[in-house]
């Protein structure tokens, strides 16, 4: 795994949040307590004098882990920032992919048109699956929330694209450059606040984080953020290893991608 | 770790992804699981191993055997990090092959060395393409040597026949190397291939390594920062980033196109204040004074070495789409409206002569624009962020354009 600059990959983030913020009119964060999205709102943090100047979003399907609503809570105490909870209900009957690639869209799309937001940041990163590599750091979805993928804005230097559409939104992707590895040592440098989950307990701990239904802990030792970033750099195992949807077919990250999962 | 932006041109099928999943295998950024995906799925396709398989994720790339959209793969060597760009080779996919082309340092050209493949009209284009977006550095594979039992002749006229194309569109030959190489069967890639003991050169990681360490150009000091809006509007903070030279406390500045002078009163990067900031840091900065000005896309330099204002630009355009009725010039965040463009002449992208004036796709022209209102611009040679923009057609992308006068 790559160790990439840490200041040259915070300084293009802090670019595309900013820009996010200051192109279009109305943008929110998805949040979902996780080591990427909370390294997000550091960098916006940093990005804009100490504060966080749109409202995180948490799509809260009612089975996250009880750590990951203490975070919640903790964290939007310490940084003062407005966090809106869209619940989604989980169906007994939908399971892995259908689940994900259901419920939680479903939810987003709710609060989207409820609060009118144009832009969304979602902390993807391109090393973490071949489909998210493919993604622009700013990219149209329509109404539906579907992502065309055969057909994406152009996207240079500087430029990215502007909203012409009144209806869908831009889905703002200031973290696609960052390495999981990455992600840790700015974690470690800045000391940023982690949900406990990803630090080993009884010989486990969780490397990528979801519901309690579809995540499953990795095996290892790793009982701080030092330990981690060791055994990221002798791993060999995927980062959603412990995720079982990515697992049904190869395709199924395109599918759920392409209908607005984040 | 630094990392280098590798872009990879030239023509579909020439093995541009093969290359890149090769590369990834063979320094071992490629996880074991990744490896066995592509096994698996080219197994299923009824193919021997295919390395491309790694890179490319769409299930449409993996049938239909062609990159749809651009995407980056990282690998390491000796002190340095490559970030290799994949592009689609397709012609119609030339705005995909942009967007990713636009951010590399060094070029990395794949030309098959197979009969009845060889240099193509994209080959070109590619380079065309790359020259223009200020590419200094070129690395061309001479690919698919195995096809040509290692042949010496085979890299040899690959290479005549390039030559005098990549010198005519500007590339210096000193900055430009050719190594053979088969990317299927992994030759010269990592390791100097015992197949080919008649070249001279370094395994292709070494020339990409070498390319990358090369001194870029030296730039002028003058201090340019691109303001990209308001940070806090009522403790008027404006937020840009500095795109050339340093920025520092006390000194008198200029915002441009509004042409209104102040003095830098604060700094703040990352959250600290600072007395000074540098090329490539995103700030946050007070002024002296309250500025009344349409802060977005406007430039900010030192009071004495301002930017060029204008309102008609001579530019050279790469044609990706005819443009319609109308025509809108997208420059550093601003996005206004052309009064007009006249064609000068015409740039065959395919053998780099000038010709007639007229507007094909794919084709360059130099042309004049005329803008609705006064903006800051440099030539492209001189500050590359003041000197370039895109334009639309309605919601068409009609093309990219770097400034000349």
């Amino acid at each position: 795994m790559i160790k990439q600059d840490l200041s040259t990959l915070e300084e293009k983030s802090i670019y595309i949040i900013r820009e996010a913020k200051l192109k279009f009119k109305n943008i929110a964060a998805l949040w979902s307590m996780g080591k990427d999205s909370t390294t997000m709102l550091a960098l916006t943090r940093k990005a804009f004098m100490g504060k966080i100047p749109f409202p995180v979003i948490h799509i809260d399907n009612g089975i996250d882990f009880p750590e990951t609503y203490e975070f919640r809570e903790s964290l939007a105490k310490k940084w003062n920032f407005k966090v809106i909870v869209g619940h989604s209900e989980i169906k007994p009957d939908l399971v892995g992919s259908a689940c994900c690639g259901k419920n939680k869209p479903e939810t987003l799309k709710k609060i989207m048109a409820e609060y009118g937001f144009d832009a969304l940041i979602v902390s993807i990163r391109r090393d973490e699956h071949g489909i998210r590599a493919k993604e622009r750091y700013m990219s149209p979805r329509d109404e539906k929330f579907r992502w065309n993928y055969k057909d994406q804005p152009a996207e240079l230097w500087d430029d990215y694209t502007s909203k012409l559409d009144t209806k869908g939104h831009i889905r703002v992707h200031p973290l696609l450059d960052w390495n999981e590895i990455d992600i840790w040592n700015y974690i470690k440098r800045e000391k940023v606040p982690i949900n406990p989950l990803y630090f080993s307990r009884n010989g486990f701990r969780y490397r990528s984080l979801g519901c309690t239904h579809c995540t499953v802990a990795v095996k290892s030792n790793a009982k701080n953020v030092d330990d981690i970033i060791k055994e990221l750099e002798t791993t060999k195992i995927e980062e959603r290893s412990g995720r079982s949807m990515d697992k049904e077919n190869e395709y199924v990250m395109q599918r759920l991608r392409q209908f607005g999962y984040m | 770790m630094q990392v280098k932006s590798v872009t990879l041109l030239g023509h579909k099928d020439h093995g541009k992804s093969t290359l890149i999943g090769s590369l990834l295998m063979q320094t071992g950024a490629a996880t074991k699981v990744r490896i066995k995906e592509a096994e698996e799925y080219s197994k299923r396709l009824g193919k021997t191993f295919e390395p491309a398989f790694i890179l490319d994720s769409f299930a449409e790339e993996r049938t239909g055997e062609m990159t749809i959209d651009t995407t980056r793969a990282e690998i390491k060597y000796k002190d340095l990090a490559f970030a290799l760009i994949d592009v689609p080779g397709h012609e119609e996919l030339i705005k995909n092959m942009i967007s990713g082309a636009s951010y590399g340092e060094v070029a990395l050209l794949l030309v098959s060395a197979k009969r009845d493949e060889g240099i193509k009209d994209q080959t070109k284009r590619h380079l065309f393409l790359s020259r223009m977006f200020g590419i200094e550095d070129l690395v061309v594979a001479v690919n698919k040597m195995d096809t040509r039992d290692f042949d010496e002749d085979a890299f040899l006229a690959v290479k005549k026949e390039l030559s005098g194309f990549i010198e005519r569109i500007g590339f210096d030959q000193k900055r430009v190397s050719f190594v053979p190489i088969s990317a299927y069967s992994g030759e010269n890639l990592v390791k100097k291939s015992s197949k080919m003991k008649w070249y001279n050169g370094e395994p292709l990681i070494d020339a990409i390594y070498e390319s990358a360490k090369k001194e870029k150009r030296q730039r002028h000091g003058a201090l340019r920062l691109i303001v990209q809006g308001m940070i806090d509007a009522d403790e008027g903070i404006i937020g840009g980033k500095i795109v050339n030279g340093d920025m520092k406390i006390g000194e008198r500045i200029a915002i441009l196109p509004q042409d209104q002078h102040a003095t830098v009163k604060d700094i703040v990067v990352k959250g600290n204040k600072v007395k000074i900031a540098t090329t490539g840091e995103n700030v946050a900065i007070r002024l002296d004074k309250k500025v009344d000005f349409e802060v977005r896309g406007s430039v900010i330099s030192n009071a004495e070495e301002k930017p060029r204002l204008t309102d008609k630009l001579k530019a050279k355009i790469f044609i990706v789409s005819k443009p319609g009725k109308t025509l809108r010039i997208k420059f550093n965040g601003i996005d206004l409206e052309c009064g007009g463009m006249k064609i000068l002449n015409s740039i065959n992208t395919v053998n780099g002569k000038k010709g007639p004036a007229k507007m094909e796709v794919l084709n360059a022209v130099e042309a004049e624009i005329q803008l609705d209102k006064k903006l800051p611009v440099e030539e492209f040679e001189t500050t590359k962020e003041l000197g370039r923009f895109v334009l639309y057609s309605g919601k068409e992308f009609m093309g990219i354009g770097t400034i000349i006068s």
